[in-house]
């Protein structure tokens, strides 16, 4: 085809002045890899404290209560939190309109688990039935407690990865029973990995016993650490979390100036915020090799427009033997752009490399994100053809009889 | 083949004013003809070629190439006569730089048919007489050689109609006669010949000579041409 030959054509001046196609990629690659770099480190972050929330809370369509005001830090337990979220509260929340369901959760940090002279200490969690089915996940293996076996309140229990690993190295832990404090709780369940949260912490090392068996055979405590309440429509988080905090305060008998006793959050908008921020250093470093791209450009800008006046002659004699204007125009257009594409790819290539050895050095997980070197490699191409049209289009305006002339 | 009317070029001068490089030609020329054309210096046989050529526009008259008009077309329609229906060749071979022979011979097909076919390259530089030399850049040539592969470029498309401006002119007397001899065949094939020459020899192979003075045709003639043989033992 033509533009197959047309593309032969363009291919060859690229060998045969090595020196200036290699400085056109030069330029292009330093921008590519620079901003394929970023752009991966950008998204793998994101993604990476996106998997992290959805790690913790499982689901982005949730809104999580916590007792105590907005003062309130660290991870709340029996032991440390006010005692103002009640099962009430929860029972009241699950029946408005918007709520999908909601699960109550206690939590423990400092107690022990054993299976005969083993022993472990995870966190203990006990939850409403419903916790898997909110963050629509399934046990690995066994079954998760029902609404059934909460309403009686059974001594079961489902553990994590990290728990059988510590308490059943080489047994089948389900239907054993494990002594959590000194209550004994028969295991039903096995939980699926879960993988790092948030702030980094391990998630698999937890027990998951039935709400009400948690709160009047366990720990004799009639209050909640957390509650979780998912929405019908995600969307409307911002708008339930305003609906919710009206209803406790009215709940709690707080008037203002008096401050609430429990914090509403909106895991999406916690999330935004999150990587808003680290957007915007981001922005800024996008910005410098953006910049680094458009040097690259006006590179290939200037070093084509000098390749075109110094083949002047080059450009006549392809008219005089049947170049029409546009096939020149095509010829330095595809010139401009398959130098670009090569920077693009080597800076791809470069870029990609270095982002190993820098994860590598500080021990940083592996950002496994392709799209943004894909696209770098487009936007190499389109830097080619935008930085080309003028200097292709110069040379299509070469008059062939004064060039042939010289 | 070839017919024209009252074909004016001008120039802008320095101080306001045109220059004709070219005054009112008129001609026609009949397929198969082997024309020289002649004239000193800056008298317009350049500016003629390059108008018969279809790679400049007159200032006014009229140009028929084949019985088509050729004024009436736009660049994209003048690019595939001259690739089709044109051979130039000119004094300064005008060959690609760091490109082989064989790749310079090619360049037409790109622009034509759209794809190359690398025998057909190779026939023309066979027919010339430079097979061997098909990878060989062009600066690695003689001025002979390279002026052959010229040849061979123009011949490529197989056009019925050879322009040559001075072909003769940077080559010593042996390389200008086996260029005349090529263009002596191209002529018994049936081509059609407009020759530009200073040189007297060369101008004996033509059966007719156009002279300009001045951007005018002061005389058109017809002549006995002789054969190579009797010109150049
Ligand atoms: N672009 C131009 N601008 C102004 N004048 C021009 C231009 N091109 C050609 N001329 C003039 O037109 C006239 C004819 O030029 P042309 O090149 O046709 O001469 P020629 O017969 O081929 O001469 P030579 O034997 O030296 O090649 C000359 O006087 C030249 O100076
Ligand atoms: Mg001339």
């Amino acid at each position: 085809m033509r533009t197959t030959e047309l593309f032969t054509q363009a291919i060859r001046p690229l060998g045969r002045y090595r020196g200036r196609a290699f400085l056109m990629m030069l330029g292009v690659l330093v921008g590519i890899a620079s901003l394929a770099i970023l752009t991966a480190v950008g998204e793998g972050t994101k993604r990476e404290t996106m998997a992290r929330f959805k790690n913790m809370i499982g689901t982005f369509d949730t809104i999580i209560i916590r007792p105590g005001g907005p003062g309130f830090r660290g991870m709340p337990t029996l032991v440390n939190v006010p005692q103002s979220l009640r099962f009430e509260d929860a029972r009241t929340i699950a029946k408005l309109p918007k709520i999908k369901q909601v699960v109550e959760v206690q939590s423990a940090f400092d107690i022990d688990v054993k299976y005969r002279d083993r022993q472990a200490s995870p966190a203990v969690f006990g939850v409403g039935p419903k916790w898997l089915s909110l963050r629509s996940e399934d046990v690995a293996d066994g079954s998760f407690f029902t609404e059934e076996q909460n309403n009686s309140l059974a001594r079961v229990a489902v553990i994590g990865p990290d728990v059988r690993k510590d308490l059943f190295p080489d047994e089948d832990p389900l239907q054993k029973t494990i002594r959590i404090g000194d209550v004994p709780f028969q295991v039903v369940g096995l939980l699926k990995s879960r993988g790092a949260g948030p702030t980094g912490a391990q998630l698999d090392n937890i027990v998951l016993i039935p709400i009400n068996a948690s709160a009047r055979r366990l720990f004799n405590r009639d209050y909640l650490t957390m509650l979780m309440a998912q929405l019908k429509h995600p969307k409307q988080g911002s708008a339930v979390a305003m609906e919710l905090t009206t209803l406790l305060r009215d709940r709690h008998h707080i008037r203002p100036p008096a401050l609430d006793d429990f914090t509403v959050t909106n895991p999406t908008a916690t999330m935004a915020q999150v990587l808003q921020a680290g957007s915007t250093l981001q922005k800024i470093l996008t910005g410098v090799s953006a910049m680094a791209l458009l040097i690259g450009g006006i590179v290939i800008l200037s070093l084509m427009t000098i390749a075109v006046s110094e083949r002047r002659k080059e450009i006549g004699v392809r008219r005089s033997v049947g170049a029409a204007r546009r096939d020149i125009v095509v010829q330095f257009l595809l010139e401009a752009s398959i130098v670009s594409f090569a920077g693009g790819v080597c800076g791809v290539i470069v870029g990609w490399g270095g982002m190993q050895i820098v994860t590598r050095l500080l021990k940083l997980p592996p950002i496994l994100v392709w799209q943004p070197f894909v696209f770098s490699i487009l936007l190499s191409l389109v830097v080619g053809v935008v930085f080309g049209i003028y200097p292709a289009w110069t040379a299509s305006r070469v008059d062939p009889i004064q060039a042939l002339r010289s | 083949m070839i017919e024209i009317e009252n074909i004016t070029k001008s120039y802008p001068r320095g101080e306001g004013g045109v220059v004709d490089a070219l005054k009112d030609a008129s001609f026609t020329i009949a397929p198969g003809e082997f024309v020289v054309v002649r004239g000193s210096s800056g008298s317009g046989k350049s500016t003629l070629l390059n108008i018969l050529g279809c790679l400049d526009q007159p200032s006014s008259g009229n140009y028929k190439l084949e019985g088509e008009n050729v004024a009436r077309l736009d660049d994209k329609a003048l690019a595939r006569i001259r690739n089709f229906r044109i051979g130039f060749i000119f004094q300064s071979f005008n060959l690609l730089p760091r490109t082989t022979s064989l790749e310079n011979v090619e360049i037409p097909m790109v622009y034509g048919e759209g794809w190359v076919d690398r025998k057909k390259a190779i026939s023309a530089l066979e027919r010339v007489g430079l097979a061997a030399r098909g990878d060989h850049f062009a600066s690695e040539l003689s001025g002979g050689e390279q002026q052959r592969v010229a040849i061979a470029r123009a011949l490529i498309n197989n056009p019925s109609l050879i322009l040559a401006d001075e072909p003769t002119g940077n080559l010593d007397l042996n390389s200008g006669r086996e260029v005349m001899r090529l263009l002596q065949a191209l002529h018994e094939e049936g081509r059609t010949i407009l020759l530009v020459t200073h040189d007297d020899q060369v101008a004996s192979y033509a059966e007719r000579e156009i002279f300009l003075r001045d951007g005018q045709i002061v005389s058109d003639r017809s002549q006995q041409a002789r054969a190579p043989e009797e010109v150049m033992p």
